[in-house]
Order: C-alpha cells, then sequence, then structure tokens
C-alpha cells in the first residue's frame, strides 16, 4: 500500500468476526466494524473528510478557520485534515467532559472554546441558546469560518452511504446483515449505513443506541439530545433502546480483555447493546442470522473516564509512606509548636503551600516544597537527616501536622509543625517577606 | 412514546415548612383576615442555612463573610432574624442599606453593590461599609472619600481551553487593573460575580481575582479577601425522575408528538424546526441535587485551570478570606405564598393572585403548589390563571397537577418561594392588593404569627 497522504488511508476498515464463546449466541454470527483503524483513531475520519474536501480550496483561498461543534473525534479528526492544508481549526463546545480529548486538541493545534453555562438568574426573554447564536455567527458571509456542521451537513450521512455500508455488504459476500446495531451520536453513520444496507435487503432490522437522559457516555447522545440533532429522523431505526455507562464500560471490558480490540465507550455500547438486544431473540430462531454492530474508536482516550467510574479496575498497591495511613490520634499527637516559639526556630523551615502564594508573602529563610512533591518525596523515604531539625508549615497548620505525623513515624525525632499555620503568623503581626 | 400518566413536579419540603402547611386552620384564618395573596416567612429557617455554608468553611479550613443578597427579599423579620446570625448583608440600594442598618446590622457587616446613585454611596462612606466598586467611575467619585472598597472585576480570560462567558454589565474588565490600582490607596479586597451556574467559568475569574491579589501585592497594597458573589442555587424538586420526565415530554410535545403541556403550547424556549428540536430550554434546573453549600463545595474542589490545584486550596495558601453574597441559597425552605382559589371549571383554575406575586414563571422555576388541606382523590392536572386583566396573567403557563380537584374558597400554597418570588415583581397594577407578608415562629410546639414588620427576633428570654 503505497498513499500520498494520511487521508487515503480512511475506511477500507475490516469486518472481524466476535468469538461466540466471548458473546454466548448459537443462531447469530456476530461481527464488528473496526472503525478504530481509521488513521486518527475513528468512525468520524470519514465524515470529517467528506465533509470537508468540497470546502478546502476556498477556505485556503480566504485563510478560512474550519470550525466544527464538537467535543471529541469529529473534532480529532478535522483538526489532523484542516492541519494538513495549513489551515486553523477551532472547536466550540458545551459538552468537553473528557480530559485527555481536550489535551489531544490542544496538542494537535486546534482552539478550543467553551459555552457559557445557564444564567442563575434566569432571562426568559433570552430564548437563544449560545450554541444557536455561534452557528449563525459562523454561517454569516464574509465570517472567516468555513463551518463543517456535522450534526446537519448531509455529506455526514453520505460518508457512510457510500462507504461504510457497501464496506459490509461486501464483507459479507454480496449480502446484507439480518441486524445492525449502531450507537447515535450525530445519526450520520447510522442513518448511512442503515441507507445503504436497506438497499440491498429492506428487511434490515436497524437498532438505535442512546444513552439514558442524565448518563454521560462520549460520542452518545441521549434520548433528548438525539431530537437536537438535524440528521436524526426516528423512522431510520425499528426501536431505539437505551444504554447505561455502566453497560458501555461492561463492553468496553468485554472488547479490550476478551477480542483483542482497544475499543472506546461507544463501541464497548454498541457491543452490550447489540447482545442484550440479540439475546432475546436467539433462542427463537430456526435459521442462521447475521449480526453487525461498529467500533466505533479507541480506549486510550477514555482512562480518566474509566477511573472515574471504575476506580477499581486501576487498583495499586498502597504507599508505603502516606499521609492517608495516618490514624486520627497520630495527626493529633503531632509534634507542634506556637508562633512565639517558631519565631526562634534554628533549623530548616519548609512551607509546603504553592509556589505562587510562597512567592508572594513567605517565612523569611524558610524553603518551598508544594504538599503533592512533598508527598511524592516521602514515598521513597527522609529527604532529610536525623539530626537536621525541620519546621513545617502550611495555610492553618492542618497539612503540616499531618506531615510532622507521617515524619515522626518515619523515625524522625525533630519535626515540629507550626499550629494555626501562616495564618496564625500573619494574625500575630509575624514578619512576611517576598523576595 | 406517550407517556398519559400526570406530569407532576413535587415540591421538595423541609419539616419544618411542611408542620406550616399542616396547620389548615391557622392558614385559613391568615387568609381571611389579611387577604390573597399572602406571603409566608420562617425566620426560624435562616440559622441553618447560613450553618450549612459555614460548615463548608470549616471543612475547607476558610475564613471570610456570608453575605446574605438582601434583594432576594424584602422582609423585615427574615432581616432581622439574620442580623442575630454571624451572617452579613449585601445591599444593592438606598433603601436596602437603611432598612440593613436599622434591621440591626453594624456597618462592618454590610457590604453595598450594585448600581449606586451619590445618595447611596454617600450614606454608605459615612456609615463605613464596604463599597463593592463597579467601574472606574465610581472609583474615581470614591477618591480621597476614605471608603473601604472592594474592586468587582470582570472579563477575565483563560489560556489554553477559552473558556467563554457572556458579557457583564458590572465589574470593571480585567485589562484595566492597572488603571484602577492606580486610583486606589487602599483596597480591603477583589471581587467578581458571575450569573452562571457553569463551575470552570467560575474558576477562571476565581483564579484572575488571585492573579489581581498579587498584583496589589507586588504594589505593596495588602489585600487579603475575596468576594465571589452569589449564584449557589437552590434545589426546588423533590425528584429527579419527575423532572427528567417532564422536560423529556416538554420537548416531545414541542415536536408534536404529544397533547400539549403548556398555555398555547409554549416551548420554554424550545421550539420545533422540521423535526428537529432548536433553541435553549428557557427554565431553572428546578431539580439541582448540587446547589447552595454544595455547590460551593464542589467549587473550591475544582482544579484551578492554570494552577492546577483545588481553587479552595489556593485561597487558603495565599491567606485569602472568602466571602459570599448568596440570596436565595440562604432563603432556602424559608417561605412560602397562599392564593385563594376563586372558581374552578374543567382544566381553569381561577386564583387571586397575580403572577408578579409569585414570579415563578418570570424565573422560569416550575413545580406544583401544595393544595393546602391534604386532600387526595384523583390527580388533577389544571392551568392557572391570575387576577390581572391581561391574557398574559397566568401564574404558571405549565399546567401543574394538584391531588385533587380544588374548589371555590380553596387555599394553594406555592412554597419555598422567599429567594426572589414572593416579592421581587410585586405590583399594583389594576388597584390589586400587594400581598402582605407575615412572619411564623415556632413556641411551645406550635405555630405563632405576626406581621412581617411587627418582628423583632428575642433569643433567651422573655418575649
Amino acid at each position: 500500500m503505497r498513499f500520498d497522504d494520511m487521508t487515503e488511508a480512511i475506511g477500507n476498515t475490516p469486518l472481524v468476526r466476535i468469538d461466540a464463546d466471548v458473546h454466548g449466541l448459537v443462531n447469530i454470527d456476530l461481527y464488528a466494524k473496526m472503525e478504530l483503524l481509521n488513521p486518527f483513531g475513528s468512525l468520524k475520519d470519514r465524515a470529517a473528510l467528506q465533509m470537508i474536501r468540497p470546502l478546502l480550496t476556498g477556505a485556503r483561498e480566504r485563510g478560512d478557520t474550519v470550525v466544527e461543534l464538537s467535543s471529541g473525534n469529529t473534532a480529532k479528526a478535522l483538526a489532523m485534515i484542516a492541519g494538513m492544508y495549513g489551515l486553523p481549526f477551532k472547536s466550540v463546545t458545551n459538552r468537553m467532559k473528557v480530559p485527555e480529548v481536550k489535551d489531544l486538541l490542544l496538542l494537535l493545534g486546534a482552539e478550543i472554546d467553551e459555552l457559557p453555562g445557564q444564567a442563575e438568574c434566569l432571562d426568559p426573554t433570552d430564548t437563544e441558546d449560545p450554541l444557536s447564536r455561534m452557528h449563525r455567527t459562523l454561517s454569516a458571509h464574509g465570517s472567516g469560518y468555513v463551518h463543517t456542521d456535522q450534526y446537519f451537513n448531509e455529506r455526514n450521512v453520505e460518508a457512510h452511504l457510500h462507504g461504510t455500508g457497501p464496506e459490509i455488504v461486501k464483507d459479507l459476500d454480496g449480502r446484507a446483515p439480518d441486524y445492525f446495531i449502531a450507537c447515535v451520536g450525530t445519526a450520520g453513520s447510522s442513518t448511512g449505513v442503515a441507507r445503504a444496507l436497506r438497499q440491498h435487503d429492506a428487511d434490515v432490522r436497524v437498532i438505535g443506541l442512546v444513552a439514558a437522559k442524565s448518563d454521560f457516555i462520549p460520542g452518545i447522545r441521549t434520548i433528548d439530545e438525539v431530537h437536537e440533532v438535524g440528521l436524526f429522523d426516528p423512522d431510520v431505526y425499528d426501536t431505539i433502546e437505551t444504554i447505561s455507562s455502566d453497560d458501555a464500560i461492561d463492553g468496553l471490558l468485554t472488547l479490550v480483555r476478551r477480542c483483542g480490540t482497544p475499543a472506546g465507550p461507544t463501541g464497548g455500547g454498541a457491543f452490550q447493546g447489540a447482545v442484550r438486544h440479540l439475546r432475546a431473540l436467539d433462542a427463537t430462531l430456526t435459521t442462521r442470522k447475521t449480526a453487525v454492530f461498529i467500533v466505533c474508536d479507541r480506549v486510550e482516550s477514555y482512562l480518566s473516564y474509566l477511573r472515574e467510574r471504575r476506580p477499581a479496575l486501576f487498583g495499586r498497591p498502597p504507599r508505603r509512606f502516606d499521609v492517608r495511613s495516618l490514624t486520627a490520634d497520630e495527626v493529633d499527637t503531632a509534634p507542634a509548636i506556637d508562633v512565639e516559639e517558631a519565631s526562634r526556630w534554628p533549623g530548616l523551615i519548609v512551607d509546603l503551600r504553592n509556589p505562587h502564594a510562597f512567592q508572594a508573602l513567605h517565612l523569611d529563610g524558610s524553603i518551598n516544597i508544594v504538599d503533592e512533591l512533598f508527598a511524592e518525596m516521602l514515598h521513597g523515604g527522609l529527604p532529610f537527616g536525623r539530626r537536621q531539625p525541620v519546621l513545617l508549615v502550611c495555610p492553618v497548620g492542618e497539612k503540616s501536622a499531618r506531615y510532622a505525623a507521617l515524619l515522626t513515624r518515619m523515625g524522625h525525632p525533630a519535626v515540629k509543625s507550626l499550629a494555626g499555620g501562616i495564618i496564625a503568623w500573619r494574625d500575630a503581626g509575624g514578619r512576611l517577606v517576598r523576595d | 412514546m406517550t407517556d398519559s400518566r400526570p406530569l407532576t413536579l413535587t415540591p421538595r419540603i423541609e419539616p419544618s415548612l411542611q408542620s406550616v402547611l399542616d396547620e389548615t386552620e391557622l392558614l385559613h384564618q391568615l387568609a381571611d383576615g389579611l387577604g390573597s395573596p399572602l406571603n409566608i416567612v420562617l425566620p426560624g429557617a435562616l440559622a441553618a442555612n447560613v450553618e450549612a455554608f459555614r460548615a463548608v468553611y470549616r471543612r475547607h479550613h476558610l475564613r471570610g463573610h456570608v453575605y446574605f443578597a438582601h434583594k432576594a427579599n424584602r422582609s423585615s423579620a427574615l432581616l432581622r432574624e439574620l442580623a442575630t446570625t454571624e451572617a452579613g448583608v449585601d445591599v444593592a440600594s438606598l433603601g436596602e442599606l437603611q432598612h440593613a442598618l436599622g434591621a440591626g446590622f453594624t456597618p462592618d457587616r454590610i457590604v453595598a453593590t450594585g448600581p449606586k446613585n451619590r445618595d447611596f454611596l454617600g450614606l454608605a462612606v459615612r456609615t463605613g461599609v464596604l463599597i463593592s466598586v463597579d467601574s472606574l467611575d465610581e472609583l474615581l467619585l470614591l477618591q480621597k472619600s476614605g471608603a473601604r472598597v472592594l474592586l468587582r472585576l470582570s472579563g477575565f480570560t483563560s489560556t489554553g481551553v477559552q473558556t467563554i462567558s457572556r458579557r457583564s454589565r458590572f465589574g470593571i474588565p480585567f485589562d484595566r487593573l492597572d488603571e484602577a490600582l492606580d486610583r486606589c490607596e487602599e483596597i480591603a479586597g477583589i471581587a467578581y460575580h458571575l450569573d452562571t451556574i457553569g463551575p470552570p467559568e467560575k474558576a477562571v475569574a476565581l483564579e484572575g481575582c488571585l492573579a489581581a491579589i498579587d498584583e496589589c501585592r507586588r504594589r505593596g497594597l495588602p489585600v487579603w479577601s475575596i468576594d465571589i458573589g452569589g449564584g449557589f442555587g437552590v434545589n426546588y424538586l423533590a425528584d429527579g425522575a419527575e423532572w427528567e420526565r417532564y422536560t423529556t415530554e416538554l420537548g416531545q410535545a414541542v415536536l408534536g408528538r404529544r397533547a400539549p403541556m403548556t398555555w398555547n403550547d409554549h416551548g420554554y424556549g424550545l421550539r420545533n424546526e422540521a423535526g428537529t428540536l432548536r433553541g435553549a430550554l428557557g427554565l431553572y434546573p428546578a431539580y439541582r441535587p448540587v446547589s447552595g453549600p454544595g455547590y460551593l463545595d464542589q467549587l473550591l474542589a475544582t482544579p484551578a485551570p492554570e494552577q492546577r490545584r483545588p481553587l479552595g486550596e489556593l485561597l487558603l495558601d495565599s491567606m485569602i478570606d472568602l466571602d459570599i453574597e448568596p440570596g436565595r441559597a440562604l432563603l432556602d425552605q424559608a417561605g412560602l405564598v397562599l392564593a385563594r382559589v376563586v372558581s374552578a371549571d374543567g382544566e381553569i383554575v381561577r386564583l387571586d393572585i397575580n403572577a408578579g406575586d409569585v414570579s415563578l414563571e418570570e424565573h422560569g422555576v416550575l413545580m406544583d403548589p401544595v393544595l393546602v388541606g391534604d386532600r387526595r382523590e384523583d390527580p388533577t392536572e389544571v392551568f392557572l390563571l391570575g387576577n390581572l386583566c391581561l391574557e398574559s396573567d397566568l401564574i404558571t403557563r405549565r399546567k401543574v397537577t394538584l391531588p385533587a380537584r380544588p374548589r371555590p374558597g380553596d387555599l394553594l400554597a406555592f412554597v419555598n418561594t422567599a429567594g426572589y418570588f414572593m416579592d421581587f415583581s410585586a405590583t399594583r397594577a389594576l388597584h390589586q392588593s400587594i400581598a402582605r407578608t407575615v412572619a411564623v415562629s415556632r413556641r411551645a410546639n406550635r405555630w405563632t404569627w405576626c406581621l412581617d414588620d411587627q418582628y423583632w427576633p428575642v433569643h433567651g428570654g422573655a418575649s
């Protein structure tokens, strides 16, 4: 395979059979369309290319910025394609909840604008949402932007009508599957694939998956939000079912651990939703059937999402010296001295506050080791000798007491905490300096 | 997908407020004697609300003032009761300042905010209350007056991800801080207030204030406090599932997929464009599990966008006191509005109250009223019409659900309305009377009442 540029690597992803031992279905062959193998990491590569292609020439002539309302994969793909053509990219969003995606976009050179939250004191005459207002600005002629408009752009559907859908039919030896299961985000892929499959066989059953209203699965709209999507047409789907973030993570773990497929939560949700839907039908079947679901993207961008919801998955052995392992009694009896005694302290003074606050004002002669860093140092053992007296300083004497207790437990005989902290020091008229 | 069960939005009612609602006879006597509508306030609810905020301060080891934003309610009873707690008060007019001084607040517990005319500024300077300065012009007026000032800033910028905020009419632009500091000999603190429920914007603003304090200290101006304003919010509903179901069904109604749920098919900001839902839901998030003190706690735990340490720890590290100005959050469960049913015919119920007397619609808060007397038959969905001769005078455009069919003479109670709803927009239009306000207090296991301006708190002594 020799290509002129990376966009040529978009599409033609494999259709991989899922082992029956994993899904447990007897009469149904379940296949995954491996969209995570697209070069920029997701299914959205196809739509991004399809939408931006006709805009490129004009945008380059005018020096326009490419802009999209996206909090994830579409933004990622557009940022990379725009970059290849020397165009700036801006993502406007109020839904960017996954920090890795945010960081990745910044790394790719994208600009990110976060929309304001709802007003606390409501103005009922202001019925226009920030998105609509943004939309109007972007669409104005001569705005300096080209807007790919993924939620309304028919080319988003076409990418799958002419690409993803026909590829599935070709890989199933010219036949459409009996069931197609898809998560609904922009509705572009589910609509396009469903249309392509039905052109082959009008009886294909299409199952759309959405998130429960109060839930959050990156890349999937909730049952309410799908109605805000221009491409969404309820008639495309034979049924619409709800999946939870728990389902999505369960499915993700199965794909990652059993199927050699590093899928993200959308792929996990599609797998779990597919198996749940098909299991009910499986027992009633007398002939062999085929089902296809889409693995949209990769797992790596969702580590913090997973850590937040399933901390147990990331269990690490407890550290040797950790303030969290102290008893209340140890903290209460930590050695401390008052402001008066501290003013005559002969030894080392360690200020545990943040560097900014330290630089602004601190005790003369003290050194700054921010508490997070100090904690890391103590995991390895004592960072100073036992004969070196140490006074610990924090804002109110609460953190310093805990570290004094920990150092005492580690065998340091001459560590003290400043009771009441630097605030007590200030209130007593103690001298504070700034360098 | 249509769902025909009644769409209830059950208000959250804590035991103390519930025990007032249970006094059917007393409520009827009050409405008979003082007329409908009638505002009832519960000064006894305030101390616990102040304490809940203080508990968050303790958890973060922070100090500072909790100022009640007076504009949320004009009751004297509430203000006089607050004066007996450790809270201060935020006043935004000459009248409010006079009221606060008269209610027993000493000047060290008062901060003057908002637009100020010369009379207001004059009394503020004379009495020595803290003045939250809103613009460079105002700062000029106060030069050499000896006033204690807070600089209210706005227009904070973020790096990396651009956090966009709506433009505010208040505050000195952050990029003109130098000019402002050039006009100050002394400042007591830095302030911001953003009208948003989004914590990321507040995090950007708070970090901006920290930078401003750093600049003050660099210039040798010792500044030890940041006032972050209000906007902590209240949770009005008992059940999140009801709220979710209601808002889902509202979208379906706007799309024409179910029977209308509102007067003239009002969409509360949503509209149907070719089968797609557009616009924004112009409603207060009435179910808000994280609100009031919980919201403050969450904000303090939010990492600062640049320094990445939790905001609460940054304040503490820099020895900065945190001042806040909650309005409705301090009045949670502290009041209700009574209205009498004039007539009930089918789905139309006429009340002796108008939309200005309980401005739920104006503030976008949806919740069902309580039918006083705890009658339970079949849940009934009705529209509530007001007493003004105006097409638009609906108490709420939403069809509300009552536990039984209302009858003329019944009383409906709109609960938890002390914050902004009961008197903020009340008018004498059409010579309709403005609601009287009574304060109720718990004495010897029963509720006693007096007119609002007759209420003086007496603690620990004979009354």
